[in-house]
């Protein structure tokens, strides 16, 4: 069997094939300020004051409009908090604390194996967990706190195999670029992923996030990164016990092996309109931005936000016409980067530096874009319009992001590093 | 369940930024909601204003990739569209209309010969689709199994009512 036919297995106390559909107990139900105030007045329109399955496997994290610019969210806020109050939820990460599944990662809350739903659509980063996550509608999560389970369909799993390696200044961000590129966007649709090879088997956590987030784009179920040994540590300091990776099987089946080639891959940008719109970085390279942005789901840790500052440092100050908005993930996240000095290297540089939460993803924080704006960004999607009607974004690494806020215009960041 | 209507002709790739962009999501009221429907799909500005109940959105593959906001069928659902027929699916819009009981056809051949405008018949349990202006007919997916189940129960909440 495959990771996701393993855990869906488990899930539904019953073995399971490609196709099938079934019923699985939901481990943790996660609302967040968005999506999740619809769920609160959708179950109790529904429900009442009924209590809600399990307390204890319910989580709200706030980090769409951290904190609230507008009432209606504000209001949308205070739904959440009283229901949680009311229903005797304890799990419930404020405005303060970050993006949610980085916040419930580095809680000990993710598990894996475990099976996760959540109304955003980039839970299935979770992968990079070994935890099978899934973003889902306001129905399915009111259905979820009714019954605690939910109904699947058992996605075919494709494995993916990279060979070769590189070395920085070409990260996680560029493989994730260059793989969505070459996959294109159709092939996965509700399929699963596995990703072999010897730069995967290298993967830390934050690595594995960026890879895992973006199978969303390519309309993937979900992709997992296979638990090594150092995920493996980190969750285990994070839940403070060991536990049993989920692997696949040696015979297992996938409806496809597809081998990449990523010998000495250069650092990749996703051009406008579509995250798959991917070039090497020195095919744009002097392309002109008003706007760079380092952090979301995807680039937002402390290695992502270390990337940028090493190139800050090497590259002095963000040109005068470019805003540098950078944006740590956690809060954990932002207290590591003040104790490594980053914060310095960052207000030094220009940079503006906001608190913990998704920033310019959800449209309407910490900076929305005009018409005719260009944007450089490490988060995960450049559709047309989602960050202001008539503007353009590029989708890149911290690295590149830090490079071209230097210098003006898309820049290759091994200019400042060699 | 047979369905007709005018037929809203749209490409590849709508997600849904365009089909209910990110700025509407406080939105909590069902007309307001409708008022911003496929706002913007390149050329279906006026998609909000000039649909009418009963109208079918007619889309090319990967129709809703991207959030998982409910709101991208609850949009069409409170303007009264009636149902939509693409030529493939994001999961997570298809997933949304099934709990939410709205039908959805998949018809991998649609769509290059249909235009806006033209009157559609819809035969959602057969998946036969009718292009009354040109007298064209496709064979669309059919909902079936578990699928099938839930959205003729009206819903996911109404099925587990009932199995649970």
């Amino acid at each position: 069997m495959t990771i996701i036919e393993k855990i869906l297995s488990t899930g539904s106390g019953k073995a399971v094939k490609p196709n099938d559909r079934v019923w699985a107990g939901i481990d943790l139900a996660v609302i967040r300020d968005f999506g999740g105030p619809n769920v609160v007045i959708e179950y109790e329109k529904t429900f009442g004051e009924r209590p809600v399955w399990d307390p204890s496997r319910v989580a709200l994290t706030f980090d769409y409009q951290a904190p609230a610019k507008v009432s209606d969210v504000a209001n949308n806020q205070r739904i959440c908090r009283e229901f949680a109050k009311k229903q005797g939820i304890q799990k419930l990460f404020d405005v303060n604390a970050g993006i949610g599944q980085h916040v419930l990662l580095e809680h000990g809350l993710i598990r894996p194996g475990s099976i996760v739903v959540g109304t955003d659509s980039h839970m299935n980063l979770l992968g990079a967990a070994g935890c099978f996550a899934t973003g889902v509608g306001t129905t399915d999560m009111v259905a979820t706190w009714y019954a605690g389970r939910l109904w699947f369909k058992v996605p075919e799993t494709i494995k993916v195999n990279f060979k070769g390696k590189y070395s920085f200044p070409t990260t996680a961000k560029d493989l994730t670029l260059y793989f969505i590129s070459r996959i294109g966007p159709d092939k996965p649709n509700y399929k699963s992923l596995e990703f072999y090879g010897d730069v995967i088997n290298g993967f830390q956590l934050h690595d594995a996030i960026t890879l895992a987030s973006m199978i969303t784009e390519i309309n993937g179920k979900i992709g997992f990164v296979p638990t090594n040994h150092q995920i493996s540590e980190f969750l285990k300091s994070r839940m403070g016990e060991a536990s049993e990776p989920v692997l696949a099987d040696a015979d297992a089946t996938y409806s496809e092996s597809i081998e990449i080639d990523i010998h000495d891959l250069p650092p990749q940008v996703a051009c406008p309109h579509a995250p798959g719109n991917v070039r090497p970085v020195s095919q744009v390279k002097g392309t002109h931005i008003d706007f760079a942005f380092v952090g979301s789901c995807t680039n937002g840790r402390y290695e992502d936000l270390s990337e940028a500052a090493a190139v800050l440092k090497a590259g002095g100050r963000v040109h005068p016409s470019v805003q540098l908005t950078i944006v740590p993930a956690t809060i954990e996240v932002a207290r590591k980067c003040l104790k490594a000095g980053h914060y310095e290297t960052f207000l030094e540089a220009g940079a503006i530096v906001t608190n913990p939460g998704c920033s310019l993803c959800t449209t309407g924080h910490h900076g929305v874009l005009g018409k005719g704006d260009v944007l450089i960004s490490t988060s995960n999607r450049n559709f047309l319009g989602k960050l202001g009607k008539g503007s353009q974004v590029y989708l890149a690494s911290p690295a590149t992001v830090a490079a071209s806020a230097v210098k003006g215009e898309i820049a290759d960041p091994g200019e400042f590093l060699r | 369940m047979k369905l007709k209507g005018r037929a809203w002709v749209t490409g590849d790739d709508i997600d849904t930024d365009q089909i209910y962009h990110g700025q509407y999501l406080p939105v909590t009221d069902p007309h307001e909601m409708a008022k911003h429907a496929m706002e913007y799909v390149p050329g279906m500005e006026n998609f909000p204003r000039e649909a009418r109940s009963g109208d079918v959105v007619v889309a090319g593959k990967n129709f809703g990739t991207g959030s998982s906001r409910e709101h991208a069928v609850l949009c069409l659902q409170y303007l009264g569209i009636s149902c939509v027929v693409a030529k493939s699916f994001s999961r997570i819009f298809f997933r949304n209309a099934v709990n939410l009981g709205f039908p959805v056809i998949e018809c991998p051949e649609i769509s290059d010969t249909m235009k806006t405008g033209d009157i559609v018949e819809v035969h959602v349990d057969s998946g036969k689709i009718i292009d009354l202006t040109t007298g064209e007919s496709f064979q669309g997916i059919p909902a079936s199994g578990l699928e099938k189940e839930i959205a003729g129960s009206g819903g996911l909440i109404e099925y587990l009512k009932k199995n649970a």
